[in-house]
């Protein structure tokens, strides 16, 4: 029985990480019902092509008057506080390498997507995302706010032996988003 | 293995995989690589444990419980908001960590180890990467291997103490089951970095950058994955070499499923020791590439072992020993 288990889990093991085809998808059920959770796998390292044009994330906030008039605050660049971290550190921390970098990857993602778990999905990464940047910016001192907004700036890598361009390619700035009030 | 001249192979198969444990020593670097490295995770996130994983992550709790109520994952931290709890947990984990790298209690603490790491992996899935999830499979799987059989608190007190002859039909027969099992586990073991290796470099051979030879070129400007940037920029001023080492990459990672059951496994272990070495400090990612390092140990045979100790009786890794019995017997394995 257990070399019958062993053998089962490797196939299934296998298909899940195989490209989609006849055999996954017809069992693709049983599949993710023996995959999910505990053997979720994903190996794309670097691949099929590493990042090429890094996203940069901003954040500011912002403060609400009785009257509904929305005062923002400055933009603070919370990758490169994320980068300024990992200098010079051997062992850097998820904080800085994974936290925003995943968040905001997955969010986007989740964005793109208009099928079932999409929108759901995309609910929960915004209140994370946003959840980050109120830290953030709370632990930077930008006093009190109870809105935050965030800037996606795209700056694509040089090709090899070129410096790349100094200014952003695209820049993509998201709606306010309400949190709960900090500093006040 | 070869050694074994019995005409019939079924027999031989069985007689295999139910008498005779394998690997007992790679199962013990597994055991004390991934406790001592998920404990110096642990330390090293420990400025910012409530971040990740505390009641005061923006993760928050209600949004972790969310999650796992539709992913099924279970976790001990989400079961309460406290701070005491979360400290608890911590320290429950650092001690389970250490134990299990020690080997003591060894049957009961590899669950307790898969228990923690699942737990933690699963409160902080969203900050995770590849390393993390390797290191959750390992847990699972090791669990089920004898890996506190040798290098262990547990194989020290066994041997102060006078071996007990089992005579028992159940001992015997429990003894059976732990080995069948532990065979298996260290397959599953073995065949799981197979497919990771496999899928990694068989996604990497569809990427245009990889194909083109530019791909390390773009991974040593990315910001987050630069602790070293002179050293970053230095390597990205020899386009030749970077291509160079980005094939090797491709082509070592395409090769271990292939050379992991035969002689060539000691030159493919060797490259990607160096590859994983470099990722380690040019990249920032110690965990994950120490991750990596202590899954290739799964292929090392328990004769590499016993060779490194006793480098004057056989110099060849392939050798077999000259004297047939040796220090450490793997027949009859007490698992």
């Amino acid at each position: 029985m257990c070399v019958t288990t062993a053998l089962v889990h490797l196939c299934l093991v296998f298909l899940y990480n195989a490209p989609p085809n006849v055999v996954s998808q017809r069992y693709q059920r049983q599949i993710n019902a023996w995959i999910y959770p505990y053997f979720e796998q994903n190996w794309q390292m670097f691949a099929p092509n590493p990042e090429s044009a890094p996203q940069e994330v901003w954040a500011r906030a912002a403060t609400t008057s009785a009257g509904g008039t929305r005062r923002a605050g400055r933009w603070l660049d919370l990758t490169a506080q994320d980068t300024a971290a990992v200098r010079h550190d051997p062992f850097p921390s998820h904080t800085a390498q994974n936290m925003l970098r995943r968040a905001w990857s997955l969010y986007s993602t989740a964005q793109g997507t208009g099928d079932e778990p999409g929108p759901e999905r995309a609910r929960m990464l915004r209140r994370y995302l946003a959840g980050i940047a109120a830290q953030r910016l709370a632990a930077h001192g930008s006093g009190a706010f109870d809105a935050v907004q965030l800037r996606v700036d795209t700056t694509p890598i040089g090709l090899p032996g070129s410096p790349g361009p100094r200014t952003p390619s695209s820049t993509q700035i998201l709606p306010w988003w309400q949190v709960t009030s900090h500093g006040r | 293995m070869a050694a074994d001249r019995t005409p019939d192979p079924v027999t031989r198969a069985f007689t295999l995989l139910t008498e005779r444990a394998v690997s007992l020593h790679a199962a013990a670097v597994l055991r004390a690589g991934y406790g001592l490295l998920y404990l110096a995770f642990l330390l090293r996130e420990f400025p910012h444990r409530d971040e990740i994983w505390g009641p005061g992550s923006p993760w928050s709790p209600a949004l972790a419980r969310e999650l796992q109520g539709r992913t099924g994952w279970f976790s001990v931290l989400t079961l309460s908001d406290r701070p005491a709890w979360f400290a608890c947990c911590y320290a429950f984990a650092l001690l389970v960590c250490a134990l299990f790298a020690l080997g003591w209690r060894t049957r009961a603490l590899s669950v307790l180890f898969a228990l923690v790491v699942t737990s933690f992996h699963g409160r902080a899935i969203l900050m995770t990467d590849g390393g993390d999830n390797l290191i959750v499979l390992m847990a699972v799987y090791l669990a089920f291997t004898a890996c506190g059989s040798r290098w262990s608190l547990d194989a020290r007190r066994r041997g102060r103490r006078p071996a007990r002859p089992a005579v028992r039909q159940a001992a015997l027969v429990r003894v059976r089951l732990r080995t069948v099992l532990h065979n298996c586990a260290m397959f599953v073991i073995a065949a799981q970095v197979c497919v990771l290796y496999g899928s990694t470099g068989l996604y990497k051979v569809q990427g245009d950058q990889w194909r083109d030879g530019t791909a390390l070129h773009y991974v040593l400007h990315l910001g987050l994955f630069q602790p070293w940037p002179a050293l970053s920029h230095l390597a990205d001023q020899h386009p030749l070499a970077l291509a160079v080492t980005g094939y090797l990459t491709v082509l070592v990672q395409v090769a271990v499923p292939f050379a992991a059951f035969s002689r060539a496994k000691y030159a493919v272990l060797a490259l990607l020791l160096g590859m994983h070495l470099g990722i380690a400090v040019l990249l920032g990612l110690p965990v994950f590439s120490g991750a990596m390092i202590v899954a290739d140990a799964v292929f090392l045979p328990d004769r590499f072992f016993r060779s490194l100790r006793r480098p004057d009786r056989s110099r060849r890794p392939g050798a077999a020993p000259a004297v047939p019995a040796p220090a450490v017997p793997d027949v009859p394995a007490r698992v």
